[in-house]
C-alpha cells in the first residue's frame, strides 16, 4: 500500500528559486580565487496560520517568513549573508557582494585553518538512516538530483475552511465552560478561556555542490487555556502531521478542568527533598537541561560545557538508567501516527536526520554538532544546526531530546512510589552548561500515599511554581525507575519512540527554536524540590 | 521584482466596500553579527552574519452584518507576490472572526514629536559600529586575567519602520538595537588533584552605543567567573533578598499587564485605580509610570500603533494605582479614554544606597544571577535556581559566595516590605528574532525584598 501514502510536497512555485540557488552556488563555492571555500544555500518559507477563540472573540492571524541564508566556510569562519530580496537579479547581485566581502576578509591573526571535505551522496547513505528518509531517496541519486522528504499525513490540514476552524475552537470554548458547571465549577469561576489552532508548512531547500535538498513539514498545534483567576492550567497537542495530530478527547478536557479547580485548593510546598514521579514530559525536560544543553557542540567548542571534560575523561554522570538520545528522525511519535515536535529529516546545513545517543547509561557520548562545531571539535557532524528563523544564526540546538524507556508499567511505578509526589505540568527550564546546575519547573504536584492519589495538591512556597534543582548527576543518580513508551499495557512495547510533548527552547536566553522533549515516566529519589 | 506599492495596496484597501480600516506597517531591518570564542589563545570568530530583511503587516479591519461587531486580521504581505489574491485572502479571513467593534481616531494626531530612538553612530553606518565595537572586544579579551575568555557575541541592528494608517496617519522613525554577551570561566585542581572549572555568562541589550558598556560586561563576567568556584550551597530559609535591575525590568514589565484594560475586558488578574499595587505595603511605595519619551530606551516611540500620541503616563503613586492603560481598542471596550499603551516603565528610586541596603539586615542574600527567572504575569509569583549570590553576614564580617538552589517569590507578599536603592539603573531587552517592541525600564539598580523562601 507504499502508493497510498499522504506526504507534503514542495510547492511547484519553489522550483524556479531552487534553479537560480543552484546557478548561484559557484559564486559562493570553490571559486577559481578561493578553491577551498565550502558554499552552500539554505532557503526557508515558514507559513503558518492560526486561530484563536476566546470568551469574548475570535481571531485569525497568517504569518509568513521566507528568506535565503548565502553562506561561505573559507576555513576559519562560517559567513552568512541572509535576505529576503529573492528576485533572481537581486540574488545574483548579493551573492557577489557577498563574495566580495569574505574574499576581502582576512582570517584573525593566528587562528588555525580547518578546511572542510563535503559528503558525497554515497558517504551520505553509508550512515543508519530511518527507511523515512531511504524511503525518499531516488535510486541513484547524485549531487544534481533533486531530492524532496515529505511528512507523512494522513488528514490534509489543508482542508478546513478557516470558517471550519474557527467554529471547531468556538465549539471547544463552549465545552470547557459546560464541562465546569457539570465539574461543580460556579458560572463565573471559569474567568477565561482560549482555544488556538494553528498550521504551520515549513519548506525548506539546502543546495552545496553534493546535494540538492528539499523538504516540507506540516507542524500542527491545538492550544487550550483555562483559568479561574490567577490559576492556570494550559495544554498543547500537536505534531508534524495532518488533521490527525491535534485531536483532543472530551475526557482530556475534563481532566484539564479538574486540574484547575485541584489548583483553587493547592497548598504551599515546604521546600525540601522528595520522592517524585515525573511523567514523560517533564522527564524531556529533565534530560534537555541535563545533558541536552551541554552536550551541544557549539557550547564545547566555546569552551562553555563541562561535558565536554567529562566525555573526554570518562567520567559517570549518572546510573545506568541515564540514557539520554536526541534525535530529529521520530516519525511516529511514542504510540502515535504522527512525528514528534521537534522532527525534520534534514538540518538547516543539509545534514540528514539520525538518532544520536548523547548520555550512555551515565556515561556521555560524543556531542551533538553543526557544520563549525564538528569542525572546530574534529568530531562527527550531526544533523542538530537549527536557527530560530532565515534570519537568525545558525547554533547546534536540541532536536527530540530524551531518556530511553524502561520496563515497567504506570501502576507499577505508582506502587514504586509509595509516598511522594506525582508531576505532570511543566513550567519551563534552564541549563548550567559548565556549572551543572539543572532547574526545571513544575507547576504543581499531586501528593500520593501509599501508591493513591491522596486528592492534596500544592504549589510552590510562594504560591507559584515549584522548582526542581540540583547538581546533575546527582539528578540522573537518583532516577530508580522508568516507565514503557506504552505504561497502560503489560505488553512489550510496539512503539519504537517514546512520546515526546510539544515544546520549545530559548538557547543562551534568546534564540526560540522548537524543540520535543519526552521519555518514559521516571521515578526520582531524592530530588531537591522548592 | 516589486508587483505593487504601498500605495496601490491602500487603494485597494480603499475600494473595498467591507474594510472599516487598516494599520500598515513597513520595516526594513540591516543587522550584523559576530560570534567570537577562543581558539588556542587567540580570539577567533566563529560566525559572521549579515542580515537584510524587509517586511510589510497590515492589521485590517472588516465590516460584519451583526450590529456592534467587526472582523479583523494581522497579516503579512509580499510586494514580490500578486496583491489582488493575498487581499481576497487578508478580508476573508477577517470576516470569519468577531470583536466587539472598535474604531481607529478620526484624524490623525499632527505635530507629533520626535524621539531619539536610534544611535545616529549605527543609523550612520551598521558596519563602522560593528567593527569598532569589534575591536574593543578584541581589547578586552587581550587583558589579563585569572579567568579564560570563553565566548562572546555582538549583534547590532537599526530598524527602519513606517507606520501608516487608514485615517492619514504616516509616521516614519528608526530604532538601533545592541546585543552583546561574554562568557569567562575558570578552573583550577582542587584538593584530591581534579580539575573543577565553571563559567559566568554576561548579557546585556541596549538602544544606544553608549549604554553598551562593554568593560563592564566583560570585567564583571570575568570577575564573578573567578568567584563561581569558591561557592556553597544555600541554607534552606527565608531570607532578606537584594535582586539587581535586570530582576526588576522583568518583574514590573510582566506585572505591568494588571494595570491594563485589555486585563480587564477578558477577565484576567486586573487592579483598578483606587486600590493598592502591593496590597498592605508598608516600604518603600511605588510610584511606578510608563514613559515613552526617555532617550534610547528600549519602548520609546512618539506615536502608537493605532495612531495616538504616546506621553508620560504615571500608573502608580505611592502605591496606589491611580491609571489603567488603554490602547484605543481595549479603552473603547472598557468605555474610558484611551491612554498611552507603549513605554518604558520607569520607577522612583529609594532613599538607600546599595550599600545600606546590603547591610540593612543581619544576614542578606544579594542574587547576582538567577539561571533563569520565571514571572507567571497572572500570579505575580516568580522562582529561579540561583546560578551566582552572596551571602553577605554584618554579625561576621563576612561575603559568601552561593551557588544551587532555588528562590520562591511573590510581588504580593515579597515586596510588601521592600526598599528600593537610591542608584538608578537603565535596562532594555529585546526579543532577538522578533522586531515587536522591547521592554524598558528606568529605576532603582537594587532592590530589598523580605522573606524570600530559599531551598538549598
Amino acid at each position: 500500500m507504499a502508493n497510498s501514502i499522504l506526504r507534503a510536497t514542495l510547492d511547484p512555485e519553489l522550483l524556479p528559486l531552487r534553479k537560480t540557488f543552484q546557478q548561484l552556488l559557484p559564486l559562493l563555492d570553490q571559486s577559481p580565487k578561493h578553491p577551498d571555500w565550502y558554499g552552500s544555500i539554505y532557503f526557508e518559507r515558514k507559513h503558518s496560520r492560526s486561530q484563536m477563540a476566546n470568551l469574548r472573540a475570535t481571531n485569525v492571524s497568517s504569518q509568513v517568513t521566507i528568506g535565503a541564508v548565502l553562506r561561505i566556510y573559507d576555513g576559519y569562519t562560517l559567513f552568512e549573508q541572509a535576505t529576503d530580496d529573492l528576485d533572481p537579479s537581486a540574488l545574483t547581485r548579493t551573492a557577489q557582494e557577498f563574495a566580495d566581502r569574505v574574499g576581502g576578509t582576512p582570517p584573525s591573526p593566528g587562528a588555525l585553518k580547518r578546511p572542510y571535505e563535503v559528503p558525497s551522496w554515497s558517504d551520505r547513505l553509508a550512515f543508519t538512516l530511518d527507511p523515512e528518509i531511504t524511503s525518499q531517496i531516488p535510486a541513484g541519486v547524485s549531487a544534481e538530483t533533486p531530492v524532496h522528504f515529505g511528512v507523512r499525513f494522513e488528514r490534509d490540514p489543508a482542508r478546513p475552511s478557516t470558517e471550519q476552524r474557527v467554529t471547531r475552537l468556538k465549539g471547544l470554548v463552549e465545552r470547557f465552560v459546560a464541562i465546569a458547571i457539570e465539574e461543580g465549577m460556579k458560572p463565573d469561576e471559569l474567568s477565561f478561556v482560549m482555544a488556538r489552532g494553528s498550521f504551520a508548512e515549513e519548506e525548506s531547500i539546502f543546495i552545496d555542490r553534493e546535494t540538492n535538498l528539499s523538504q516540507t513539514l506540516y507542524r500542527m498545534a491545538l492550544t487550550l487555556v483555562t483559568m479561574s483567576s490567577a490559576d492556570r492550567i494550559g495544554d498543547r497537542v500537536g505534531g508534524l502531521g495532518g488533521l490527525e495530530a491535534t485531536e483532543v478527547t472530551e475526557e482530556e478536557m475534563r481532566i484539564q478542568i479538574r486540574k484547575l479547580r485541584a489548583l483553587k485548593t493547592a497548598e504551599r510546598l515546604i521546600p525540601g527533598k522528595y520522592r517524585v514521579l515525573v511523567n514523560p514530559g517533564i522527564a524531556g525536560v529533565i534530560a534537555h537541561e541535563a545533558f541536552g544543553h551541554s552536550q551541544e557542540g557549539d557550547t564545547c567548542a566555546r569552551g562553555r560545557s563541562k561535558a565536554w571534560e567529562l566525555h573526554k575523561a570518562g567520567e559517570s554522570v549518572g546510573n545506568e538508567l541515564a540514557t539520554i538520545l536526541n534525535s530529529p528522525a521520530i516519525y511516529k511519535n511514542g504510540a502515535t501516527s504522527t512525528a514528534a515536535w521537534g522532527s525534520y529529516f534534514f538540518d538547516e546545513e543539509g545534514w540528514l536526520a539520525q538518532e544520536h545517543v548523547i548520555l550512555d547509561r551515565g556515561k556521555l557520548k560524543s556531542p551533538m554538532t553543526n557544520l563549525t562545531s564538528a569542525i572546530r571539535l574534529g568530531i562527527p557532524r550531526t544533523a542538530n544546526g537549527k536557527r530560530e528563523n532565515w534570519s537568525q544564526g545558525v547554533y547546534t540546538r536540541q532536536t527530540n531530546t530524551y531518556f530511553s524507556a524502561g520496563d515497567k508499567t504506570l501502576d507499577q511505578m505508582m506502587k514504586l512510589l509509595g509516598d511522594g509526589f506525582i508531576a505532570t505540568e511543566c513550567a519551563g527550564g534552564m541549563e548550567d552548561p559548565k556549572g551543572m546546575g539543572i532547574q526545571v519547573g513544575i507547576q504543581y504536584l499531586e501528593e500520593v500515599k501509599g501508591g493513591k492519589k491522596s486528592g492534596r495538591v500544592f504549589k510552590g512556597p510562594a504560591g507559584g511554581d515549584i522548582q526542581l534543582t540540583g547538581y546533575t548527576p546527582d539528578v540522573l543518580n537518583a532516577i530508580l525507575a522508568k516507565s514503557k513508551i506504552e505504561f497502560d499495557s503489560a505488553s512489550p512495547d510496539q512503539a519504537q519512540h517514546p512520546t515526546n510533548d510539544t515544546g520549545g527552547c530559548g538557547k543562551y536566553h534568546k534564540e526560540f527554536v522548537f524543540a520535543g522533549c519526552g521519555g518514559p515516566w521516571m521515578l526520582l529519589d531524592p530530588i531537591m524540590l522548592g | 521584482m516589486a508587483n505593487w506599492t504601498l500605495d496601490q495596496l491602500k487603494q485597494e484597501l480603499s475600494k473595498r466596500p467591507t474594510v472599516k480600516g487598516w494599520v500598515l506597517s513597513r520595516e526594513h531591518v540591516q543587522r550584523r553579527e559576530r560570534y567570537f570564542l577562543a581558539d588556542r589563545q587567540t580570539l577567533a570568530i566563529d560566525q559572521d552574519r549579515n542580515v537584510r530583511a524587509h517586511a510589510l503587516s497590515a492589521r485590517i479591519f472588516v465590516k460584519l452584518s451583526r450590529e456592534g461587531r467587526q472582523g479583523e486580521i494581522t497579516q503579512k504581505f509580499f510586494p514580490s507576490l500578486p496583491l489582488g489574491p493575498q487581499l481576497d485572502a487578508a478580508v476573508e479571513g477577517a470576516a470569519q472572526t468577531d470583536h466587539l467593534a472598535w474604531d481607529l481616531p478620526v484624524s490623525p494626531p499632527s505635530n507629533l514629536p520626535t524621539r531619539k530612538t536610534a544611535d545616529p553612530r549605527i543609523a550612520e553606518d551598521v558596519e563602522r559600529a560593528v567593527r569598532q565595537a569589534s575591536e574593543k572586544i578584541g581589547l578586552l579579551v587581550a587583558v589579563k586575567r585569572a579567568t579564560q575568555f570563553s565566548s562572546a557575541e555582538l549583534f547590532i541592528s537599526l530598524h527602519d519602520r513606517e507606520l501608516h494608517l487608514s485615517n492619514g496617519l504616516i509616521h516614519r522613525s528608526s530604532q538601533s538595537r545592541v546585543y552583546s554577551e561574554a562568557a569567562f570561566s575558570m578552573s583550577r585542581k582542587n584538593a584530591r588533584g581534579q580539575i573543577e572549572s565553571d563559567e559566568y555568562l554576561n548579557t546585556t541589550w541596549a538602544v544606544g552605543l553608549d549604554d553598551l558598556k562593554l568593560d563592564a560586561l566583560f570585567n564583571e563576567a570575568s570577575d564573578r567567573a573567578e568567584h563561581s568556584l569558591d561557592i556553597k550551597k544555600p541554607q534552606s530559609g527565608r531570607y532578606p533578598v537584594v535582586v539587581e535591575a535586570d530582576v526588576l525590568a522583568m518583574l514590573f514589565n510582566t506585572h505591568l499587564s494588571h494595570l491594563t484594560a485589555l486585563n480587564a475586558y477578558h477577565r484576567l488578574p486586573f487592579t483598578k485605580p483606587g486600590d493598592e499595587f502591593i496590597p498592605g505595603a508598608e516600604g518603600d511605595l511605588i510610584t511606578l509610570s510608563l514613559d515613552p519619551t526617555l532617550d534610547f530606551a528600549a519602548d520609546t516611540l512618539a506615536v502608537s500603533e493605532q495612531g495616538l500620541e504616546q506621553k508620560p503616563l504615571l500608573l502608580v503613586d505611592k502605591n496606589r494605582v491611580v491609571a489603567t492603560s488603554a490602547d484605543l481598542q481595549y479603552g473603547s471596550y472598557q468605555k474610558t479614554s484611551p491612554t498611552t499603551s507603549r513605554g518604558n516603565v520607569v520607577v522612583a528610586p529609594g532613599t538607600l544606597s546599595y550599600g545600606e541596603l546590603l547591610r540593612s539586615e543581619p544576614l542578606v542574600l544579594e542574587v547576582l544571577q538567577f539561571s533563569a527567572l520565571f514571572p507567571d504575569a497572572a500570579s505575580g509569583t516568580f522562582s529561579s535556581e540561583i546560578r551566582l549570590a552572596r551571602l553577605h553576614d554584618q554579625v561576621t564580617g563576612t561575603v559568601t559566595y552561593i551557588k544551587g538552589g532555588s528562590l520562591s517569590g511573590s510581588i504580593a507578599e515579597n515586596f510588601k516590605s521592600a526598599r528600593f536603592s537610591k542608584e538608578t539603573a537603565k535596562k532594555a531587552h529585546f526579543d532577538s528574532g522578533n522586531s515587536g517592541p522591547g521592554q524598558g525600564y528606568f529605576g532603582p539598580a537594587y532592590a530589598l525584598l523580605s522573606d524570600v523562601s530559599v531551598v538549598g
